[in-house]
């Protein structure tokens, strides 16, 4: 080989060593944002049902809504104004980009299909959970629902045969013990009254999500991330608002119920203001998270988006906290222990800490 | 017409391998005025197909304006899962 093929070689082999590098680095980017994201969204919609028509609700309670209302149909509500806005946010993203058309042609497909019903899954089953957890039990179910990598790994397992190696068995129960050190704190005398029916209702939000990541990852290796984005919260945000929020109103013994709360939440601006910014930052929390796991694989990706079980937390305090000055969003030390633990917990499921330096020599 | 990502990874069941030039080339008649069929674009859907054991790399080498070309191809059960999930 003459002195000018192998210094093009070389350059070819620098070029391509850059290339990998700089792909998997945004795969990592990517999924640590999508956590962050998330706990911003998970701030803003706590705000917007702390806020105008909700704060009657959740409060004085003037338009005497029972406790079955208040408890679980404005969890649904809530979640199901997120979402709607959130695909609100998305279809807008969507037509601005040119992929509108790409959206409408992917509905029709298999993978889409299967996009769909992972949707549902982490829609209005596990973000309503999320959501009524998180009025029951405040922002310490945050970590709980950070268990849905631990849960996607069994599911893969299940379902697709995936592997479950002793270390990322090691990762579930370092997950779990810090599940537990949080279920500790529901001992103390402050402890809301709800507190530890709102952590096993965040145990379903957890399995929800889990599943949603271990099938959606299947779909978006395929699909185009912000059309996969704009297929989940359409789904998610309708099925909310047109199936499970008439649902619970039928069993609260009032149909109009439905119509009349999906009215006044809408119209009352000092909430939904709140609802618009949530929605924004849900577009990124989800499609940041389906573009991680497509870019690094779903263990790594999903590692990193568990740093959630920090941001949401940490938003809580900022914006309801310190922003909004309302009290009771500080958290106790030991959830901020135990928060740690299981991030690291999810760590340790998702990969091999040691792969971490392999991959920065490489 | 199918979505512009299904129709990047499907030409790999079509051909023995391409890059993302190639892949540029082949769409660019039915493609043309989608906004995503950019280059950057173009090799990241198709770096996600590999991570996710679409496709595979072949090889790569520097075209005639020095920059970078990387050539990947479908393997069988790559191809397979690929014709599963989007029939012609």
């Amino acid at each position: 080989m003459d002195n000018t093929s192998s210094s093009a070689n070389a350059t070819a082999v620098a070029a391509k060593k850059q290339l990998s590098s700089n792909f998997f680095k945004k795969g990592v980017t990517v999924a640590i944002l999508s956590g962050m994201f998330y706990g911003l969204y998970t701030a803003f919609m706590t705000l917007g049902m702390a806020n105008g028509v909700w704060a009657d609700w959740y409060g004085v309670n003037n338009a005497a809504l029972s406790a079955f209302v208040i408890t679980y149909m404005l969890g649904a509500l809530g979640s199901a104004l997120n979402d709607t806005l959130s695909a609100l946010w998305c279809i807008g993203i969507a037509a601005f980009k040119g992929k509108l058309g790409d959206y409408f042609r992917t509905l029709k497909t298999k993978p889409g299909r299967v996009m769909i019903f992972a949707a549902l899954l982490g829609g209005p089953i596990a973000s309503t959970a999320y959501v009524v957890a998180l009025q029951m039990a405040g922002s310490i179910v945050i970590p709980i629902t950070a268990l849905c990598p631990a849960i996607g790994a069994i599911m893969a397992r299940i379902l697709f045969k995936q592997k479950l190696t002793p270390r990322m068995l090691l990762g579930i129960a370092i997950c779990f013990s810090a599940a537990l050190m949080i279920g500790s704190t529901s001992m103390s005398a402050d402890a809301p009254p709800n507190l530890l029916l709102g952590i096993c209702i965040a145990f379903i939000c957890a399995f929800g999500w889990g599943l949603e990541g271990c099938i959606a990852g299947y779909g978006t290796s395929m699909i185009d991330y912000e059309i996969g984005i704009t297929i989940r919260q359409s789904t998610s945000g309708l099925s909310n608002l047109l199936i499970l929020v008439p649902i619970l109103a039928m069993l609260a013994g009032n149909i109009g119920l439905a119509p009349s709360l999906v009215v006044q939440a809408v119209t009352s601006g000092p909430a939904i203001i709140w609802f618009v910014v949530s929605g924004f930052f849900a577009v990124f929390a989800y499609s940041l998270w389906y573009k991680g796991n497509s870019m690094c694989g779903a263990a790594l990706g999903m590692a990193c988006n568990g740093a959630y079980s920090f941001w949401g937390p940490f938003f809580c305090w900022l914006v309801l906290g310190v922003f909004a000055g309302m009290e009771g969003w500080a958290l106790p030390p030991i959830a901020w222990v135990a928060a740690i633990v299981m991030a690291f917990g999810i760590l340790i499921i998702a990969m091999n800490p040691l792969d971490l330096f392999r991959r920065k020599e490489a | 017409m199918k979505p512009l990502n299904y129709a990047i990874l499907k030409h790999f069941t079509k051909v023995k391998e391409a890059c993302a030039d190639d892949v540029i080339e082949a769409l660019k008649k039915e493609y043309g005025h989608f906004k995503a069929l950019k280059k950057p674009a173009v090799i990241e859907a198709i770096m996600t197909g590999e991570a996710n054991g679409l496709l595979e790399e072949t090889r790569y080498d520097l075209d005639e304006k020095g920059e970078l070309r990387v050539y990947y191809r479908a393997h069988e059960e790559g191809a397979a899962t690929i014709n599963n999930y989007i029939p012609d």
